[in-house]
């Protein structure tokens, strides 16, 4: 799959509320992005911040036109993400993907390892984390493959979009599950408590996918082990270019190599990274 | 494509840079741009009037842990730690899909002792598709070796006239900037037997992450690139020009034509284009264009006549 370098159109941003963002670009020749990839992209001719921010491809949608409209749901934390959530409508602003390894391609290159087969699956995201899994969500559901979603957070104002997750877990027969760390929703605690009880009790998971905080994946990849079950990680690290000519984006291997996020990642096996 | 160029009005953007003669003044810089081919799909890589190699070593290296960059202030800082594929592997895998593209392919050489520059040099030597060697001996980022052999002159004329015996391919120094006087080391590279200085690699520095209270950076210390070091690099550029009678490639936070001009004009004969690649993959072509865009509207006949305008009386 080629990246394409272009120049998207923003057609709006949704506060949702702020922090939180919904950022959607049309964007002329994109391929698809498969679920986990990613773009990078900056707001419009701006010299600052001076590098792309990468953001997972948390929806998208083919125009009659041939265009993709793709949606970014970012948290603005910094220069980079400021910059984004104060796109206008119509300015046009750089975007280059789809970029990386997504959830299917992770499982296409691991032999023995069957990432998407039949049983079910447990996504579990932190806080917005969750924006790397929007696409793999979608395609569960698609496929008719069951999943409960764990959503945890702060506060419930940081489980954004979770409506989105519980209408497509329930669609395959799934659930969503949220804890917060406050008790504004969900229960009170750390969503790894509800995920360690769904494996314990023998939910049927055979696949566990994460994306979020470092604390949460490693935790997340540690109760898998523990369980037996494989599963898969939407990694993020400082990145300069996202294409693979920085290597500025390393993460360790329990090999004791180093894998580029951008290329070989982002989405790595849970036993794959050395957390 | 260039075509264009033909047009008796169309400025002449080629340009001689010692022995090395090129289509056009822009270059990738070193480790900004892979080894070329991986990003063939998102450059036009014909355009280009060379490339610089990710650098090479003798046995393929892993780079330093994460984190290995630093967004700052009009650039980044980064400590890679020289990962790359090692001289065999660029040879035989990637250099044949290299070398018949019009741009001129400097390979990128690094070691941890003298000896193995020379066996670098060596290995590289009987390529045709080499046009020339860079050496870097400016390196901040590795522990031990590299950066020495750039920052004494008796040291570095040494080293050069050792590579000097063991290639006959252009050697082109890339200079240090972290040094009190990046021209004595120009000299110095000169004396070895150096073809051309490439000025500058980048300058050492650091940034502190204010939430762990701890450096950024793995390594603590990386080097700073991007528009940042623009007016420093120039600055140096200017004086080894000036000062040192080898031909020089400027570096430095090059992104857009009047970086460049104001690179040619401070006396470089041709410019490498590095971090802003990150922020814009197509930015090298996007100068080749622009550049040949601003000499027909000027009126200026060729790139040969803006090097060095700067440093001449009026």
């Amino acid at each position: 799959m080629a990246a394409v370098d272009s120049r998207g159109e923003v057609l709006d941003v949704q506060a949702l509320p702020l922090p939180y963002f919904l950022l959607r670009v049309r964007v002329a020749a994109m391929e698809p992005a498969e679920p986990g990839q990613f773009v990078m992209v900056a707001g419009a001719n701006r010299p600052e911040p001076y590098l792309r921010r990468a953001f997972s491809v948390y929806d998208q949608e083919a125009a009659a036109d041939g265009s993709l409209v793709i949606s970014l749901l970012g948290k603005v934390i910094g220069r980079g993400t400021e910059a984004l959530a104060a796109c206008l409508p119509g300015e046009r602003i750089p975007v280059l993907g789809p970029l990386g390894t997504g959830f299917h391609s992770v499982a296409a290159r691991s032999p023995g390892y069957d990432g998407s087969g039949s049983g079910r699956a447990a996504l579990v995201a932190g806080g917005i984390g969750s924006a790397g899994l929007g696409l793999l969500a979608q395609a569960l559901a698609r496929a008719g493959r069951s999943f409960d979603f764990f959503y945890g957070g702060r506060s419930a104002e940081d489980l954004v979009e979770a409506e989105t997750f519980r209408r497509l877990s329930e669609r395959t027969g799934g659930r969503l599950v949220k804890t917060t760390e406050d008790g504004s929703a969900g229960k009170r605690g750390l969503i790894t408590a509800p995920l360690e009880a769904g494996l314990r009790a023998s939910a049927g998971y055979t696949t566990v996918c994460t994306c979020g905080p470092h604390g949460l994946m490693a935790a997340v990849a540690g109760i898998a082990a523990a369980s037996g079950v494989a599963g898969e990680a939407a990694t993020e690290t400082p990145m300069g270019c996202g294409y693979g000519a920085c290597l500025g984006c390393a993460v360790t291997l329990k090999n004791g190599g180093y894998a580029l996020c951008c290329r070989q990642g982002p989405v790595f096996r849970l036993d794959e990274v050395a957390w | 494509m260039s075509g264009d160029t033909a047009r008796p009005s169309s400025p002449d953007l080629s340009t001689r840079v010692g022995p090395l003669r090129l289509q056009n003044p822009i270059l990738t810089a070193s480790g900004t741009f892979g080894y070329g081919l991986e990003f063939a799909e998102r450059a036009d890589l014909h355009r280009l009037g060379g490339l610089v190699t990710k650098g090479l070593s003798l046995e393929p290296l892993a780079g330093n842990p994460p984190v290995r960059i630093a967004e700052t202030r009009g650039g980044m800082l980064n400590s890679i730690g020289l990962q790359n594929i090692g001289v065999d592997r660029f040879l035989s895998d990637v250099l044949p899909g290299l070398k018949d593209l019009p741009p001129k392919v400097v390979v990128n050489l690094f070691g941890y002792a003298q000896d193995e520059y020379v066996r670098l040099a060596e290995r590289v030597d009987p390529y045709e598709g080499v046009a020339a060697v860079e050496l870097n001996v400016s390196c901040p980022n590795v522990s031990k070796g590299g950066i020495e052999f750039g920052h004494d002159p008796e040291i570095l004329t040494g080293l050069v006239r050792r590579v000097r015996s063991a290639t006959g391919k252009p050697i082109v120094v890339k200079l240090s900037p972290n040094v009190t006087s990046p021209q004595d080391l120009g000299r110095a590279a000169k004396e070895g037997g150096a073809d051309i200085l490439s000025a500058v690699n980048t300058f050492v520095g650091m940034a502190i992450d204010t939430a762990t209270m701890r450096p950024v950076l793995s390594t603590i210390r990386g080097g700073l690139s991007g528009p940042a070091i623009k007016p420093l690099a120039l600055r140096i550029v200017f004086d080894v020009a000036r000062e040192v009678d080898l031909p020089v490639i400027g570096i430095g936070g090059i992104e857009t034509v009047d970086d460049v001009l104001e690179f040619l004009l401070a006396g470089a004969s041709a410019v490498q284009v590095g971090t802003a690649l990150f922020r814009d993959p197509r930015t090298a072509e996007r100068l080749v264009g622009g550049l040949g865009e601003r000499l027909r509207a000027e009126g200026i006949p060729s790139v040969d006549s803006l090097i060095g305008k700067a440093a001449r009386p009026e």
